[in-house]
């Protein structure tokens, strides 16, 4: 008999449905299981990085995001002089601290004024928001253009920027060449210390966890791109030695790897990590104005997570400034490295959290073998951790609302995932 | 990367309407690509052939056709057209 075939007109849209789903299982009112699940598909970067040369790396790897592209520059670029024996000094080290700076404001100021804060508010989105606070979704967006305008500048272009390479930058600048620059960061200064003002009377949940935090601790300097790596709870190694403390494991019901302590067991990574274990290395102005607005020298309570943020942001604004005020233009933009057979490592502080990279190359300079560990994935764990814990509260609302109170709760890591409005998927079962 | 997240909302349209419809097997998937899709034919076609790995769409035909209007109002969209069924 043959099969009747029909065909069915349906003009359907396809729509991105969401980069995340949450399974909650309850039984009597009580949680008996959470797992945050990520559709993002691997994406096999380390492989294909293998049997490239050393200096392609932090333009390969910056487009592993759109957000933190710097980032990942640095990462790679700090792992492969970390490989060839060289650290750079003097204004060439500078001007990194400053792109880094440039990407913290444009991220986080992202994150606080079209994400984060909409959650606070009742908003579901900045756009809605804007009908009711007009004047500080504009602060917010012309906050994050001075990030942009640092990227761009000093990177050669806002997103995926170019000017960056092992050895220092493609190209470099004369003093004058920041003169429009630093009068704008006047501005975004005070526009942060506003921003630190504005958070910081947001309505925050009681949800004070007991965390374990890695970030990494320069000897002076708040971190960007050196230090050691060190935790609330005696963690206290080089970052070469990220391997015998940290492993990634997989579990079956996500495509992003759990990264967990050897020792113990998740952590947590990013500005509040950054900001309790480095408080004494903000700038002056961030540290009074963080004290100033009640944060206290440490935070547990993630939802506050937003002023930690914004303080980061005024850091980053101050640090800028601090940076182009004694800046001279290098001799020269770069210095010319040999490759060797060699192993290099980097971690460096992403807007999210640590960003690890391990790089082998051979002797011709190409990559052998490549291993990146990002911040959400370093995160996931602590995230589902929380729902574990704060989900309870909140077993008697409807679906709808239940959905946007996690959303909230796992947005409060910026996770890659949460750009969407509505990115998570939530099953619900209750037996 | 989206694609993921995309392809999976087509096929539980089309597996909601071949269910709707009685069918067995999905024979048969028509989708436009709008002239601005941020995907190409090939690659759309390797994530198709993925999804549809080990479900009642395996080994169906695809049909894309690649819009050209830039103007067009689903310029940046990807349509599905339509579904071929086995009853």
């Amino acid at each position: 008999m043959t099969k009747k075939t029909r065909t069915i007109k349906v003009d359907y849209l396809a729509r991105v449905e969401g980069e995340g789903a949450l399974y909650i299982k309850i039984k009597d009112d009580v949680v008996q299981d959470v797992k945050l699940k990520i559709f993002e598909p691997p994406r096999f970067f380390e492989a294909f990085l293998q049997g490239r040369d050393f200096r392609e790396a932090p333009d390969i790897t910056a487009r592993i995001c759109g957000i933190c592209p710097v980032a990942y520059q640095m990462s790679a670029i700090h792992a492969m002089e970390n490989a060839l024996g060289i650290q750079l000094e003097g204004p060439l080290r500078e001007i990194r601290r400053l792109m880094y700076c440039g990407e913290w404001i444009e991220s986080h100021v992202l994150h606080i004024y079209m994400l984060h804060a909409p959650d606070f508010l009742g908003y579901e989105d900045a756009v809605r928001m804007a009908k009711d606070h007009k004047e500080i979704v504009e602060r917010g967006l012309q906050l994050k253009k001075i990030g942009n305008e640092i990227v761009s500048l000093v990177g050669g272009r806002e997103i995926h920027p170019i000017n960056a390479r092992v050895g220092g930058f493609y190209k470099v600048f004369a003093k004058t060449e920041f003169d429009g620059l630093k009068e704008r960061l006047k501005w975004a200064r005070d526009a942060a210390l506003e921003t630190v003002r504005w958070t910081a009377q947001l309505p925050f949940p009681e949800f004070e966890q007991d965390y374990e935090f890695v970030a990494l601790r320069h000897p002076e300097e708040y971190p960007f791109n050196e230090g050691r790596l060190v935790s609330n709870r005696g963690l206290d190694i080089a970052v070469a030695d990220y391997e015998n403390h940290f492993v990634e494991e997989h579990v079956e019901h996500s495509n992003a790897l759990h990264s967990v302590l050897k020792e113990r067991d998740s952590y947590f990574v990013g500005p509040m990590a950054r900001y309790n274990l480095n408080f004494e290395r903000l700038s002056p102005l961030a540290q009074e104005a963080a004290l100033e607005s009640g944060l206290g020298r440490e935070c547990n309570n993630p939802f506050k997570s937003i002023v930690v943020r914004s303080v980061e942001v005024l850091y980053a604004c101050d640090e800028a400034l601090r940076i182009l005020e004694s800046y001279e233009k290098p001799d020269r933009p770069h210095i010319d490295l040999e490759p060797r057979e060699s192993v290099g490592y980097s971690c460096t502080e992403a807007p999210r959290g640590i960003l690890y990279h391990r790089y082998s190359i051979d002797a011709q300079g190409r990559i052998l073998n490549a291993r990146i560990v990002p911040p959400t994935s370093q995160n996931q764990k602590t995230i589902e951790n929380d729902l574990w814990k704060f989900v309870p509260k909140f077993l008697d609302l409807p679906e709808e609302k239940l959905t946007w109170q996690c959303e909230q709760a796992i947005r409060n890591y910026d996770p890659c995932i949460s750009c969407a409005t509505h990115f998570l998927k939530l099953d619900l079962e209750r037996v | 990367m989206h694609e993921h997240s995309l392809m999976k909302d087509l096929m539980s349209k089309i597996f909601a309407v071949a269910h709707e419809q009685g069918g067995t097997t999905v024979s048969g998937v028509k989708v436009r690509l709008g002239a601005l899709a941020h995907i190409s034919a090939e690659h759309f076609k390797g994530h198709f052939v993925e999804a549809a790995r080990g479900t009642s769409a395996e080994g169906a035909r695809l049909d894309v056709e690649l819009m050209d209007d830039t103007n067009d109002p689903l310029a940046q969209e990807i349509v599905l057209d339509s579904v071929e069924i086995e009853e």
